[in-house]
């Protein structure tokens, strides 16, 4: 790919980024290419040695704050029409509750995922709670000389604490492919907002 | 590595390509190869952070026809990599006691 090629793709495709920031940008990637073909490399060398544009915008939006992503894209581009802005606010008691309402039910779904996690973690811990309470039950009831209570108590210890280990360790597992999955989450939100197709 | 520690030790280690001299984006990428592999992405954020933060300045001068960027260090630059030299002068003591405590005893 030739330096011009590469930085318009790139260019079309932080569409998502204030003006500003994107030409600025571009002018230091434009230099990094300048630089690497006055230190000995061809053009399409210098700009491979850049990355995908793809890597870039990657890069880009997991530095970039989301706030101010979100920000840059609410801010419109391009004064509206009276009639859209009279429709915004006329319309603004049905789409803002329902906006609002979309946002709470996939924040509700998100947490719901946590709560399940969480209750897998509290009925782990019980298991091994009650695993540890039976070994100085068992002790007692072999010290009053009960050995058959002792055994059954020692058994059913054993138990729980069999059911409490695999289960321990499937929320870790569980807690951790949360964790890892909230994370691309967020990237792939933010980025879609600094894709945001030129035709937008 | 935590990401917040991460991010202040390459924000220091910028700091120090330029602290003998004002560099360029690609010098500072050069220089730091031997030590870290720096994307022109992360630099990009490091350098306009370091610049927010004043402790660097950044100016454009013409290079073979055509522009290059040039970062100088300031004063408060200076200052935050004697502050971090001295940081962690104390985490290896630490890190001493700690390693320390691994070895076998006797």
């Amino acid at each position: 790919m030739d330096r011009e090629t590469f930085l318009s793709e790139l260019r079309d495709r932080l569409a998502g980024l204030s003006p500003e920031d994107r030409e600025e940008r571009l002018t230091f990637y434009r230099e990094m290419i300048d630089d690497r073909m006055e230190d000995g490399l061809s053009e399409t060398e210098a700009v491979a040695g850049i990355g995908s544009v793809d890597d870039v915008v990657a890069q880009i939006a997991a530095e970039t704050p989301l706030m101010r992503l979100v920000k840059e894209r609410v801010r419109p581009k391009k004064s509206r029409k009276a009639w859209e802005i009279v429709l915004l606010a006329l319309g603004s008691p049905v789409w803002f509750p329902l906006l609002i309402a979309a946002f709470a039910v996939l924040l509700a779904l998100y947490l719901v995922l946590w709560a399940v996690v969480l209750s897998l973690w509290a009925a782990a811990l019980s298991l091994a709670v009650g695993a540890v309470g039976c070994l100085p039950l068992a002790v007692l009831y072999f010290v009053r000389g009960l050995p058959a209570g002792g055994c059954f108590i020692l058994g059913a210890g054993l138990v729980l604490a069999g059911l409490a280990i695999p289960l321990g360790a499937g929320c870790a597992g569980l807690t951790k492919g949360l964790a890892r999955l909230t994370g691309r989450l967020l990237l792939g939100l933010k980025t879609r907002f600094v894709r945001k197709e030129a035709a937008v | 590595m935590d990401a917040q520690l991460k991010r202040g030790f390459l924000d220091v280690c910028v700091l120090a390509a330029i602290q003998d001299g004002d560099s360029y984006g690609y010098q500072i990428i050069k220089d730091m190869k031997p030590y870290l592999e720096l994307s022109e992405s992360t630099l990009y954020t490091i350098l306009k952070r370091l610049e927010t933060a004043g402790l660097l300045t950044v100016r454009t001068a013409e290079h073979n026809g055509r522009l290059r960027k040039y970062y100088s260090i300031t004063g408060p630059g200076l200052a935050r990599i004697t502050e971090f030299k001295e940081e962690w002068r104390e985490m290896l003591t630490l890190y001493r006691f700690i390693a320390r405590e691994e070895e076998p005893r006797g």
